[in-house]
């Protein structure tokens, strides 16, 4: 049974090609834009805010609900570290990152009496055109594992049946580099 | 206890014509600060600015839409015009929050609200205070310090299941608020946040109507009670507004009496 992936990028095409699950599931990965980062808090207009934040979250909210109204029994939503670490002038994405993380979790407590698990996986800031080296994590510490890291394998378990005793988590996927 | 730890400092406090914005707004006054009460309608902040008033404390009421950035924008204005600086800035204002299945839930009706008071409106605030608050920092030491601090709630950490798009709009202001502190540390500007448990209008109100949600609180919580909104939830906003944290920044201090401890 393929995997219904929503979102766009290089990302979610990854994930498109290579998750695989017998159990029904879906795959959000949620558009935090990267490539529109804010120089300063005083430059960001509230056109930005509805374009970095609002439509974004509103559309995660709508992703939410069609997994749910496609019976998926996993669901996983896919974010950057910037929301847990924070990121300069990166603050509307942060937002928008963090705001889905956690709503996993209000949809994990929903929806676990129907035998749904939600759960997030929090990835490189890359992914996301995110500059990781403005935006945080600031690590003392170089990344633990080198070599390109991919969610591909952790996704495919969280869609898995092995993982129906694991929801509301989120599991960090980046090589050690938030820790 | 009354140390005048914020003596010629100016504070705006929004939402605090009641609950713990009021709480805050006290709290702050008591140390010597100048407190704008930002209160979206007159009847709830004026009583509040007068009760301040009758107890030696400085205070204003600027009514303020903070769903609205030019409203936000107006209230700076207005508080630096009258008082010359602003110092400290916090965010507390915040509608919404009807119970819902996520699955049935509507933007308009279960969204929108929260996301204006809450996530639209720390990023007007933010936006409007930064240059006071950068002044403030520029001052010598003990004599300003910029301080922006975002009210949130433990359900921002963990999720809510009677309320799941509550817990998404307080989640946006953490991470804001360490966005912000990443942002403006070159500044000396610190960002938190508070996530209080205390008894607001809205939660005693409830208790009047279900005494077994009073117990059940209570029973979950270590210290057996809920926050007063001035002794608890303000003094924990007058240590992150004082000099005493000016070396704590991007945190959030859950203040609950110990029911949530996840973080």
């Amino acid at each position: 049974m393929s995997v219904s992936v929503l979102g766009q990028g290089k990302l979610a095409d990854l994930l498109r090609d290579g998750v695989y699950s017998e159990t029904r599931s879906a795959v959000i990965v949620v558009e935090v834009d990267g490539d529109r980062s804010i120089s300063s808090i005083a430059q960001l207009t509230d056109a930005q805010i509805d374009e970095i934040f609002e439509q974004p979250m509103q559309r995660v909210i709508g992703a939410l609900q069609e997994a749910y109204s496609m019976n998926c029994e996993r669901i996983v939503v896919v974010v950057p570290t910037t929301g847990m670490s924070g990121g300069a002038c990166y603050a509307p994405q942060a937002a928008l990152a963090e705001s889905a993380r956690i709503l996993v979790k209000s949809a994990a407590r929903q929806w676990g009496a129907s035998g749904i698990t939600v759960n997030a996986v929090a990835v490189e800031p890359h992914w996301f055109a995110i500059d990781p080296s403005i935006s945080g994590p600031v690590a003392i510490a170089p990344r633990s594992l080198g070599g390109d890291v991919s969610p591909v394998g952790l996704v495919n378990w969280l869609c898995g049946a092995t993982s129906g005793d694991v929801t509301g988590q989120t599991i960090v996927c980046d090589g050690g580099l938030w820790m | 206890m009354n140390s005048r730890r914020l003596e010629n400092r100016v504070a705006i406090v929004t939402g605090a014509g009641q609950g713990v914005g009021e709480g805050i707004a006290r709290r702050l006054a008591q140390e010597g600060a100048t407190v704008v009460i930002a209160a979206r309608r007159a009847e709830t902040g004026e009583p509040v600015v007068e009760s301040i008033r009758s107890r030696g404390g400085r205070a204003v009421c600027i009514v303020t839409d903070v769903s609205v950035s030019e409203s936000v924008d107006a209230c700076v204005a207005s508080s630096v015009q009258q008082f010359g600086r602003l110092d400290i800035m916090v965010h507390n204002a915040f509608m919404g929050g009807i119970p819902h299945k996520l699955e049935k839930a509507q933007i308009e009706k279960h969204w929108t609200l929260m996301s204006r008071t809450g996530v639209w409106a720390s990023l007007f605030c933010a936006r409007a205070a930064m240059p006071h608050l950068v002044a403030s920092s520029a001052r010598p030491k003990g004599e300003g310090g910029g301080r922006l601090i975002l009210i949130t709630s433990p359900s921002g950490v963990e999720g809510s299941a009677n309320i799941p798009l509550y817990s998404p709009a307080k989640a946006a202001q953490r991470a804001i608020a360490k966005s912000l502190a990443r942002e403006w540390g070159e500044f000396g500007i610190t960002v938190n946040c508070i996530g209080p448990v205390a008894g607001s209008p809205a939660l005693l109100t409830a208790f009047d109507r279900n005494p077994a949600l009073q117990q059940a609180i209570e029973a979950r919580t270590p210290l057996g009670r809920v926050g007063d909104i001035t002794d608890d939830i303000g003094s924990v906003a007058l240590f992150l507004a004082s000099d005493d944290s000016s070396f704590v920044t991007g945190q959030t201090i859950i203040c609950d009496g110990g029911s949530f401890l996840g973080l």
